[in-house]
């Protein structure tokens, strides 16, 4: 007998015989369905439907598919996040990890929703409609919580975009075009919809050449009144599906997601890409807010990964019943899609709301007013199975319980061990001003104005710190973004941060690096940091070094989390970000939220007035590790800059209390580039220069200025104010140095035997021009 | 002062939008922190047969009307032009006697688009508030791209625009984002119509660098002809402009961007920024019609 039985029905239906399949059928019938999964998983399929006494469905095979995902079910990532990272509890967070997204008090009356997501796959096949589809996806996460979004933001990761297109590996995209793609998927969807792109990051390293990363992270606001759980509310409700319609792109959106891309995977695995509208999307979002508002709702959930096979069954199951669902009345792009392919597409701007059934027709009077499409295409029940229809035929039964408990692994790993010498000692450059200029000019250093501007970081009116600040169109980067989100004067930061060269070489301290990053540019704008999410993209964990390195990386979080206290409120885990050319570097995406609590006291980056002091703030140390001055001067460097909780704890503390005690003018951390760099870009915000003696730090002058130790700021403050400002922080424990000046047109630097000059005019068009001369502006 | 104040309740502002207008919620904040009534209203409002009683508009329920930024019905054809088509079919009439009864109306970015594409402006006939069809586009940006950042405005009205009568001679700040904003007239009436413009003030803002100059790109940052950043019509009661006033309508909303000379923005002392003038000139031209 044939395992694929063509059932008699007005549409196309298959059932499978798995019950008397042997593994390598299994198997077979897995890969031919693309369901991703492995032989025990499907062993375990054949047990169910024996005990059941039947065969499956095509679209019962599809569901389970879809819900044992890695992307689903985070079956190689959940043991190591709950030991690690799910297990800080503060009274302030009101939801975390359970939900779409991260709920978090903000006042007595609102509370602040995140989330944070990748869209790596997508984006590497189809650059525009993989990035505006993550933004539309990450707002739905948000809205279904019954949020108004307020603020985007895009960490971004492509290969060198200097490499010719000869050297590409086949079935690789440029990464001028996945760049350019990108951007401009980004910018026409959130642009269109109306939420401000505020923050994010660019970086550039082959590691990504085969596989660009692109995560999209959201934050919201909510009365927390309306906040709307993502389960029904009771027995016999209406299931309303709201939205675009159904259609044949997005199938397998998960399934794809959740293994390696290959060269071919551009032909086979393009309409697992699903196509964005905004225009749908932006009065979808208002519908749903209204609907909120009015509380007519008990539950609301986004349709992402797995279409309705994963909404339906998760709001139902949460709220402790089961489904009955009648598949006619999703509407559809195309009439002859198959059932499973309804249940499974992962078309966008849906989202299914359950309702009380006297009040369907006000749910639905909204959406129409809104011109958005809405049908009621089932219900709530008792009996914890899930029933779905097709006309007039039963195709799917199944108690939910075992569909949603997929597999969870504990995947072996092997933890790499840099290789670190004892006493590692690099070289001073043979031309400072060389290296200098070739740091200030890297990709990864230089102005991103190019993409900033390209996204609407002012729409809202509430964008009190831009990523872009300074004199007009003079503008430097910005540490945090700061938001207004009420009518209060309270405010949110926000920022993005990690840093792959040290994740690559250390997956540890690199990763623990990247937090001290995170928070050093919250505590800059004079926010307290608030909570933080994670967007965990790694290679294969199928791979124990991948495993490794993630776990590594999952430690250091959990160990500078939980000394700093700061809850991890929502993530995303993207493994298999692989192809037979390469895994990603390491790339825990961190994105951090801080509270202030007058967004009038908020810290900008760039020098304000000539005359006033410098100082710098925190130790320097000789430490290189994927630092940019190792990069450019091509020597090797296995000491990634470390970082403790404690004295982390220590300097933001004192740094926020400083801000209260004195007037800081501007404020800055030093990250990549080292102190040099930081001082230039808070110059090149107002074009003004520094004259900077260094006389008085202990050490080689090359690590003055280019090491990337951790934990540090530069502040600047008035002439009479700097010598308190020191002794304030000295004697609280924390390390400060009285630099020099702000300065009028040029960059002065002075050590012992030592004298760097250079003109700021000089500086500026390097960092402005960095990336423009390979996109062109 | 009680009878000023009753006035200020009389007061109703509509803002209008459609699917993908997205910058009605900042508007309606703005006028309603001046004191009077303000609400987003849809396009449907005015019209469709399944809105209920209570949801139900007319232009008339109304002293003024605001066209806010956004990207109307995506804009995938010439920005405003749909939004524009949608008013044309169904409020046409309204609009008019609307503007020929001297109530202003104002159009902020795709808001100025939208009121370009209904031939409202530049306006140049009294007696028809709405050309047959349009004068002017707002062409795509000279860099072929959309763009935010900060713009230096010079307010060169002498009077007739009833949106600017509390400003002076002087240079604001209000931030810029679009793709389409380059004010261009047919080539071989530019000229003539930029004379036309002048000589009936209907300039009212002017693009300029940190010394006031008219200056290129990045100061001008679309590559409008004669540095045009908004216009009123011949009357002085319908007004666009591509810069977003209600985006400085705060103090704070200025902070990260220092004013020539400056050290620090003064943000504490003053609750309203640079933005605010637009609304409440508005608000008290209604006060003295009505």
């Amino acid at each position: 007998m044939d395992v694929f039985k063509r059932i008699e029905a007005p549409f196309l239906l298959y059932q499978i015989d798995v019950i008397s399949a042997d593994d390598e059928t299994l198997q077979r019938i897995s890969d031919e369905l693309g369901l991703a999964l492995n032989v025990d998983e499907m062993r375990r399929i054949k047990e169910y439907f024996k005990s059941k006494g039947r065969n499956p469905y095509d679209i019962e095979l599809q569901a389970l598919g879809q819900a044992w995902s890695e992307h689903c079910c985070y079956k190689s990532s959940k043991y190591y996040l709950k030991q690690f990272i799910f297990n800080l509890e503060r009274d302030y967070v009101i939801s975390a990890i359970k939900e779409d997204a991260g709920v978090v008090e903000f006042d007595d009356k609102h509370a602040y929703v995140v989330a944070f997501e990748s869209h790596n796959h997508p984006s590497a096949i189809e650059p525009y409609g993989g990035a505006a589809t993550g933004i539309g996806g990450i707002l739905r996460d948000v809205v279904c919580m019954g949020a108004q979004p307020i603020a985007l933001i895009d960490p971004l990761f492509f290969g060198n975009l200097d490499i010719s297109h000869f050297e590409l590996p086949r079935g690789t995209k440029h990464p001028l075009y996945l760049l350019s793609g990108v951007v401009a998927g980004i910018r026409d969807y959130g642009n269109r919809v109306g939420i401000p792109t505020v923050s994010g990051m660019v970086f550039f390293d082959d590691r990504y050449l085969t596989n660009c990363l692109v995560n999209v992270g959201c934050i919201g606001i909510a009365k927390k009144e309306n906040i709307v759980p993502s389960r029904a509310g009771g027995e016999g409700e209406y299931f309303v599906l709201a939205g675009g319609l159904t259609g044949r792109d997005g199938i397998h959106g998960v399934t794809f997601a959740s293994a390696e891309l290959k060269e071919t995977s551009e032909e086979e695995s393009r309409g697992a890409v699903q196509l964005g509208n905004p225009i749908v999307k932006e009065p979808l979002m208002h519908a749903c807010l209204e609907i909120v508002e009015k509380k007519l709702i008990t539950g609301m959930k986004d349709l992402g990964g797995g279409g309705l096979s994963c909404a339906v069954g998760e709001m139902a199951l949460a709220a402790g019943y089961g489904a009955k669902v009648n598949l006619d009345n999703v509407p559809l792009k195309e009439a002859e899609m198959a059932p499973w392919e309804i249940w499974v597409s992962e078309s966008q701007e849906r989202m299914l709301v359950t309702v009380k059934p006297e009040l369907v027709d006000e749910v639905l009077y909204v959406f129409d007013k809104w011109d958005v499409p809405a049908n009621v295409i089932g219900e709530t029940k008792a009996e914890k199975t899930l029933e779905v229809y097709y006309k007039g035929m039963k195709i799917y039964d199944m108690e939910i319980e075992f569909v949603t408990s997929g597999p969870e692994y504990c995947r072996t790993y092997v933890s790499k061990k840099p290789e670190i010498k004892e006493e590692e000692r690099l070289k001073p450059p043979s031309d400072y001003l060389d290296v200098f200029k070739r740091i200030l000019q890297h990709p990864n250093v230089a102005s991103k104005d190019w993409i900033i501007r390209q996204y609407d970081h002012q729409v809202r009116a509430s964008t009190i710190l831009r990523p872009l600040q300074g004199k007009i169109n003079f503008e430097t980067h910005g540490d945090a973004a700061v938001i207004k989100p009420t009518d209060s004067m309270k405010g949110l930061s926000i920022t993005a941060d990690v840093n792959p060269w040290m994740t690559s070489i250390d997956p540890y301290w690199g990763t623990a690096a990247s937090f001290d990053e995170m928070i050093r540019n919250l505590v800059a704008v004079n926010s307290v940091p608030h909570s933080f999410v994670d967007c965990l993209n790694f290679g294969n964990p199928e791979k124990p070094e991948r495993m490794g390195e993630f776990v590594e990386s999952v430690k250091a979080l959990g160990w500078m989390a939980s000394g700093l206290n700061l809850p991890c409120v929502s993530g995303n885990v993207s493994f298999y970000n692989e192809t037979p050319y390469s895994a990603v570097a390491p790339t825990p995406t961190l994105m951090g939220i801080g509270v202030i609590d007058d967004v009038r006291n908020a810290i900008t980056s760039f020098f304000k007035k000539k005359g006033n002091a410098i100082i710098l703030v925190g130790e320097t140390r000789p430490e290189f590790g994927g630092s940019v001055y190792s990069e450019v001067t091509g020597q090797k460097s296995f000491f990634v800059p470390r970082t403790s909780p404690e004295r982390l704890k220590m300097y933001i503390d004192c740094m926020l209390n400083a801000f209260k005690e004195f007037k800081v003018f501007s404020c800055h951390d030093i990250s990549e580039g080292g102190l040099v760099v930081a001082i230039a870009e808070m110059g090149i915000g107002n074009r003004l220069g520094a004259e900077i003696d260094l006389i008085g730090i202990e050490g080689d002058v090359f690590v003055k200025l280019f090491s990337e130790s951790n934990t540090r700021w530069i502040v600047e403050i008035s002439q009479s104010q700097a010598q308190d400002f020191v002794s304030f922080l000295l004697s609280r424990g924390c390390k400060a140095y009285e630099l020099g000046v702000v300065s009028r047109s040029d960059l002065s630097i002075n050590d012992r035997n030592f004298n760097l000059e250079i003109d700021m005019k000089e500086v500026e068009d390097l960092w402005r021009n960095g990336l423009v001369r390979y996109t062109g502006w | 002062m009680g009878e000023i104040e009753d006035k200020i309740e009389d007061i109703k502002i509509a803002v209008l939008r459609i699917e993908g207008t997205n910058c009605e919620d900042e508007t309606v904040r703005a006028l309603r922190n001046l004191g009077v009534f303000a609400e987003a209203v849809h396009l449907k409002q005015f019209y469709s047969d399944i809105i209920k009683e209570s949801e139900k508009r007319n232009i008339s329920d109304y002293s003024g009307i605001i066209f806010p930024g956004g990207f109307s019905a995506g804009d995938y054809v010439r920005a405003g032009a749909i939004f524009s088509a949608r008013v044309k079919s169904v409020l046409r009439k309204d609009l008019e006697e609307f503007i020929r009864q001297g109530f202003p109306v104002l159009g902020i970015c795709n808001g100025f688009q939208i009121l370009v594409e209904l031939g409202a402006l530049p306006g140049f006939d009294e007696d028809r508030p709405l050309s047959e069809t349009p004068e002017m586009v707002l062409a795509i940006n000279n860099s072929n791209r959309f763009e935010c950042r900060q713009s230096l405005l010079k307010h060169e009205n002498r009077g007739k625009c009833i949106f600017t009568r509390n400003l002076g001679e002087q240079v604001v700040r209000y931030p810029v984002a679009h793709a389409e904003g380059k004010v261009t007239f047919p080539s071989s009436m530019e000229r003539v119509y930029i004379n036309r413009l002048v000589q009936n003030d209907q300039i009212v803002f002017r693009y300029v660098d940190e010394e006031g100059n008219y200056a290129g790109y990045p100061w001008n940052p679309n590559g409008s002809v004669y540095n045009i950043a908004g216009i009123c019509n011949v009357k002085g009661n319908v007004f666009g402009l591509m810069p977003h006033p209600e985006r400085a309508f705060f103090s704070w909303n200025h902070l990260d961007y220092p004013k020539k000379g400056d050290v620090f923005s003064e943000v504490t002392s003053e609750a309203f920024g640079e933005g605010k003038v637009i609304f409440q000139s508005m608000i008290d031209y209604i006060r003295d019609i009505l």
